[in-house]
């Protein structure tokens, strides 16, 4: 495996809790990997599993599913809709053999910077151990 | 017993409780049959019931879904009309289910194989619900009640394939993926896709490759299958209609068996129940969450 590969991630971050987590880590300095490639959603329930199927699809080496904690949802439920959701796609991407590091799902409120590097630093690293996505090539 | 069924729905039509009844008749080729739409009491004798009655008639329904309808179902189909009712995409008061004990019933047409050597289809051989769970009117087999049918466990080529290592399991579904031609059959055939325009045909934005690309087939099965989870009731009717012969089943059963497991979920049981993905639970699993 080629030892300058550097994953390219895509985060769908839902815009109340993780995307302003995110932003806490960068304003409290933290250093943490630059692989992930952010798009701000309103929240983790908005994000279709077939964005994350797409991703895959088209090359992402990983993508990474992040929002409110259970019962901190700005619209209530809508992080438990997104657990039910990806649970059942995690298998069957698995199922399909698209490996399963590559999909992950995280809850990073908004004071929780350095919980945030730490998720997309093991993420980095498990990912680097799967390898380049070249699946779909 | 197919006595009976004549006589049930002669009723029903002659007394006008519905507008119609959809049920099986023998087709042209004196073999296989057809589905049979009936809205003349008159025309009741041409009505069958035997093993040669594979399709699921629920796929009408939605085209009927103001009319007053009778419908003639196996225990398997039954659970799409739950399912299309938990979905509020018929009404119960609407549908009339003319349950039919069933012990199964043959996995292809006759003419593709002819008249002899013809299996018990394979989501016949691990059914578990040969007399309907929902019906208004049942049609009883007294035949079948004494014969012993087994089950067997519907979920071992699953487990096969699980057991594989991920990048065998890739290979495999690469293989099989590869043969789609994306006809779309198994969405047409399909009773629970009844979307006015499906996220395939949509263009604007377009979601994935037409093209007969690895990616564009994998994005159409993975998407199919995903919209039916949860709601699959395995009837079969995508792995048959299916051109290429592409195991569509193994897809659908996995996404069952994880439901199953993930959030005690069974499609089709209940029409009380809301369906998988319109609700939660508090302690659904989150193992997989950082």
């Amino acid at each position: 495996m080629n030892e300058n590969f550097e994953p390219k991630i895509i985060g769908f971050l839902c815009n109340w809790c993780s995307y302003a987590g995110a932003d806490l880590a960068g304003s409290s300095r933290i250093s943490y990997p630059s692989n992930v490639r952010v798009i701000r959603v309103p929240c983790s329930g908005r994000v279709n599993p077939l964005f994350v199927l797409r991703c895959l699809i088209k090359g992402a080496d990983g993508v990474l599913v992040s929002g409110c904690h259970i019962n901190d949802c700005h619209y209530s439920e809508g992080n438990y809709h997104a657990r039910r959701r990806f649970a059942v796609l995690k298998q069957l991407l698995d199922y399909l053999g698209i490996d399963s590091r590559r999909f992950q799902m995280s809850w990073v409120s908004a004071a929780e910077g350095d919980k945030w590097a730490k998720v997309v630093s093991g993420m980095v690293e498990e990912i680097k151990k799967a390898g380049p996505n070249k699946q779909f090539k | 017993m197919i006595k009976k069924l004549q006589e049930e729905v002669k009723k029903l039509l002659a007394e006008k409780k519905v507008n119609m009844v959809i049920g099986y008749a023998r087709a042209g080729d004196a073999i296989n049959a057809i589905p049979y739409f009936i809205a003349n009491p008159e025309e009741c004798g041409a009505l069958i019931w035997d093993k040669t009655c594979i399709y699921n008639l629920t796929n009408y329904l939605i085209d009927m879904r103001n009319k007053k309808v009778g419908i003639i179902v196996k225990g398997c189909d039954v659970r799409s009309v739950v399912c299309l009712i938990q979905e509020n995409q018929i009404k119960k008061e609407n549908v009339i289910v003319i349950g039919l004990q069933c012990a199964g019933v043959f996995d292809k047409k006759g003419a593709e194989l002819g008249a002899v050597g013809r299996e018990r289809a394979a989501k016949c051989k691990s059914c578990n619900v040969h007399t309907p769970p929902l019906f208004d009117i049942l049609i009883e087999d007294k035949e079948m009640n004494q014969k012993v049918l087994q089950q067997e466990d519907s979920y071992k080529e699953i487990r096969e394939i699980e057991n594989k290592s991920p990048e065998e399991r890739f290979d495999y579904w690469k293989k099989e993926l590869s043969k789609c031609i994306k006809c779309y059959a198994c969405r047409q055939v399909c009773p629970l896709c009844y979307c006015p325009v499906c996220v395939a045909d949509q263009t604007m934005p377009q979601w994935f490759s037409r093209s007969l690309s690895l990616e564009g087939n994998f994005a159409w099965n993975t998407v199919r299958a995903f919209h039916l989870a949860g709601r699959c009731i395995d009837c079969g009717e995508c792995e048959r209609v299916c051109p290429m012969g592409i195991p569509l089943r193994k897809i659908n059963k996995k996404l069952e068996k994880e439901v199953k497991e993930l959030f005690g979920h069974e499609s089709g049981v209940d029409a009380e129940k809301k369906p998988l993905f319109s609700t939660f639970s508090k302690d659904d699993p989150e193992e997989f969450i950082k």
